[in-house]
């Protein structure tokens, strides 16, 4: 038997990463990002700056009249394909308009919410069926939160939906429309930021730190600290003072710029989100997120259950209260009419038996004269 | 000396009394455009250093401040109320409630003051002349809580639309945005305050002036309290690293205009509008509202339209029907028995009488 002779090339394991490489860029990915936040943070603008295409298109204004009013979450969802250097990724942009516009936005985060844990039970779903070949997965991989940059500090309102999204998805927080914030604004801003999202509890995205890759970790060191991050959006290009041409925003005083690194962290949330760590997003997604609703939903559910649905939405409860009013109204109305049968039935009886009443008299009266009479008759006959 | 000398003396030692009120929602730069305004520490910002509490919703509060000003040549005492709180909450429904509330219980005053026998001469006018309303800078158009809120507040007080923290948009957005604003207001017939004027009856000089300052609504406000030394001047305005922006910079910001409008040009008519057509209009609805409110029936809480008390009527109802159709078969019986009886007693009546007849004719015989 001859030993096995250790060759200086090895076997050929290492070559795995290579055969995986041809093979994942050949299926190419896809990846899912959701943007939350009040109008006019500049979430479309931002995400046309990031995949560097118009993917959303500006809003439709004139139409805005027929949806103000609404008073309701909408759940948007863009498709599109990108391809870089024949790898192609299918991206899927999950808008949600009209959160947190109202008066009252109670409730406003439970579409969001209902979305996120749908599109967990849907690839579950298809899981379980005999047939898995094809599975439609929209699962969302990232969750861009965007904070208005009052300069204070996280709104109870902000608190809430994070500390709901922290659980489901991966939660990345960003400070939007940055150029609002004077430098030191914008630090002491940030710092009240992460405070409040470490003493509330609130689950944020946190890039893995290997200890065997010093470059890699310095990396997500950096990216760590710098959250939230703070953004500014554009997709024109506008020329800087000093002749560049940059994708920026041009004010009378200046020219902000998207991919200077001293103006805003873009740069940063774009190496997040698709340059270093978009692997690490989906595969989070995959293992944590999904695990943990699987897990929750099979304690709970036998296999091949159908979920159960909350019937109640609470925007329709105000339909509802209005609906019960006018029943109670209609049934008012009703009693009003009966007891005004009641009356008059009882006058009726009244009248009538007063008519009795009198008609008995009268008979009364008319025995009496026969009495008398047949008494007399009969004296009369008596007599005889 | 001339009449507008005396005059002016008179204000002079007074000084005039003017009350705004500023609203909006936190971080759209309210207090520092207060204290820009008035050139020094009015209102304290916003303490946000206890994180812990950050998700508890406070609710609105309304604090009133006065300052001395002296606006050229006239000496203002100036109240501002603040209303920190306002749209900070989820549910924003009560900080509504709470302002028309402070608005009219101010007008109530008045009214109580000038009712009495005897009115005092001290008595201090509260009424609010005119509320600055900030919009957040989102760059669209209105959103339900602007548009509720300038709504319910144009009957009671004199609003004016205010863009805060200007300093995010660009130029052409900027144009945009105030475009797609007074559009919403119009569409929405939201009766704002934005400066009248009759072409026929005032001077070409007013008519002017209020066209201009009716073009510029809602007004882009930068506001700052800090000071930079540009061009050898120290002049108020914000540094980015990209370049410094002037709070008085006519071509930055229209805060040097609304300030002019609000403290010098317009004051007087801002202060008339609100004694002669808000407060009388005011007057008039509750006067009326007293004699007519006696027969009004008040509303039906929400509590009461629980599923319970819906269907215990339903019960009722289905009780008093069979009630009210046993009496009804009653009655029917009792009369029907009664005109039997009646039938009977006609009959025997009719029986002895030709009883009677008969007997009587025998008796002739």
């Amino acid at each position: 038997m001859a030993a096995p002779v250790p060759s200086s090339d090895g076997i050929g394991i290492a070559n795995l990463p290579n055969q995986k490489h041809k093979i994942v860029a050949k299926r190419g990915a896809h990846f899912t990002v959701m943007v939350v936040g009040e109008s006019g943070l500049g979430k479309t603008t931002l995400i046309n700056t990031l995949f560097a295409t118009e993917l959303c298109s500006p809003k439709a204004y004139h139409r805005r009249h027929l949806k103000q009013l609404d008073k309701m979450t909408e759940v948007e969802i863009i498709k599109a394909e990108l391809e870089e250097k024949q790898f192609n990724v299918k991206l899927t942009v999950i808008d949600t308009p009209g959160f947190g516009d109202y008066v009252n936005n109670r409730d406003s985060w439970v579409p969001i919410i209902d979305f996120v844990d749908d599109q967990h039970e849907i690839y579950m779903r298809q899981e379980q069926q005999p047939q898995r070949e094809d599975k439609s997965d929209l699962r969302v991989h990232a969750c861009l939160f965007f904070i208005r940059p009052t300069g204070h500090t996280l709104k109870p309102l902000d608190i809430e939906v994070m500390k709901r999204l922290g659980t489901r998805v991966n939660l990345i927080p960003v400070v939007a429309k940055a150029d609002t914030l004077t430098q030191n604004d914008l630090m002491v801003f940030k710092e009240r930021i992460r405070d409040v999202i470490r003493l509330q509890g609130i689950r944020i995205y946190q890039p893995p730190v290997e200890a065997d890759d010093p470059a890699g970790a310095e990396h997500a060191r950096i990216l760590t600290e710098a959250m939230p991050f703070s953004i500014i959006g554009s997709t024109e290009d506008v020329k800087t003072a000093d002749g560049r041409v940059v994708k920026g925003r041009e004010y009378l005083w200046g020219v902000a710029e998207v991919e200077n690194e001293n103006h805003c962290d873009f740069k940063k949330l774009r190496s997040l989100l698709i340059r270093t760590h978009m692997l690490d997003l989906i595969s989070t997604t995959e293992e944590l997120h999904y695990e943990n609703y699987r897990q929750q939903q099979m304690e709970t559910r036998k296999f091949g259950e159908p979920k159960v649905k909350k019937l109640d939405n609470p925007k329709f409860k105000e339909e509802e209260e209005a609906l019960r009013k006018r029943f109670t109204e209609q049934v008012k109305a009703e009693e009003a009419r009966f007891r005004q049968w009641e009356q008059h039935l009882i006058a009726e009886r009244d009248r009538l038996n007063k008519d009795l009443e009198t008609a008995h008299s009268a008979i009364k009266g008319l025995e009496a004269e026969l009495d008398n009479l047949q008494v007399g008759y009969g004296r009369g006959s008596a007599r005889r | 000396m001339s009449y507008a000398a005396r005059r002016r003396g008179n204000k002079l030692k007074k000084g005039v009394q003017f009350t705004v009120m500023v609203v909006g929602a936190s971080g759209t730069g309210r207090t520092t455009f207060v204290n820009t305004l008035c050139e020094s520490e009015v209102l304290t910002h916003k303490i946000s250093d206890n994180a812990d509490t950050a998700h508890v919703e406070e609710g609105i509060r309304i604090k009133p401040v006065t300052v001395e000003l002296e606006e050229d040549g006239v000496r203002i005492a100036l109240t501002i109320v603040d209303t920190p709180g306002f749209g900070d909450n989820i549910d924003n429904e009560f900080a509504f409630q709470e302002i028309v509330g402070y608005l009219e219980r101010q007008y109530d005053d008045i009214l109580a003051e000038e009712s009495r026998i005897k009115r005092n001469r001290r008595f201090r006018d509260n009424r609010v002349h005119a509320l600055l309303y900030f919009i957040a800078p989102t760059g669209h158009a209105l959103r339900e809580m602007d548009i509720e809120l300038m709504r319910r507040l144009s009957p009671r007080v004199n609003v004016i639309p205010v863009i805060g923290k200007a300093d995010s948009f660009t130029p052409s957005e900027l144009k945009g945005f105030k475009k797609r604003v007074m559009e919403d207001i119009q569409h929405y017939s939201i009766p704002i305050y934005n400066f009248p004027y009759d072409i026929e009856e005032d001077d070409p000089d007013t008519v002017e002036d209020n066209s201009e300052l009716r073009a510029l609504l809602p007004f882009a406000i930068i506001g700052s309290e800090d000071e930079v030394e540009l061009d050898g001047q120290l002049v108020r305005a914000r540094i980015y690293p990209w370049g410094v922006v002037e709070v008085d910079n006519p071509k930055h910001s229209d805060f040097t205009k609304l300030r002019s409008a609000l403290l010098n040009t317009h004051l007087t008519e801002l202060k008339s509008l609100t004694d002669d057509v808000l407060y009388e209009t005011y007057r008039t609805e509750k006067l009326s509202r007293n004699v007519n409110a006696d027969t009004q029936d008040s509303s039906i809480l929400p509590e009461e339209l629980a599923t319970q008390s819906v269907r215990l009527k339903e019960e009722q109802l289905r009780k008093e029907e069979e009630k009210l159709r046993e009496i009804e078969l009653k009655v029917q019986r009792e009369i029907n028995e009664k005109r039997q009886e009646l039938l009977a007693k006609e009959e025997s009546l009719r029986n002895l009488e030709s009883r009677l007849a008969a007997q009587g004719s025998q008796a002739d015989f």
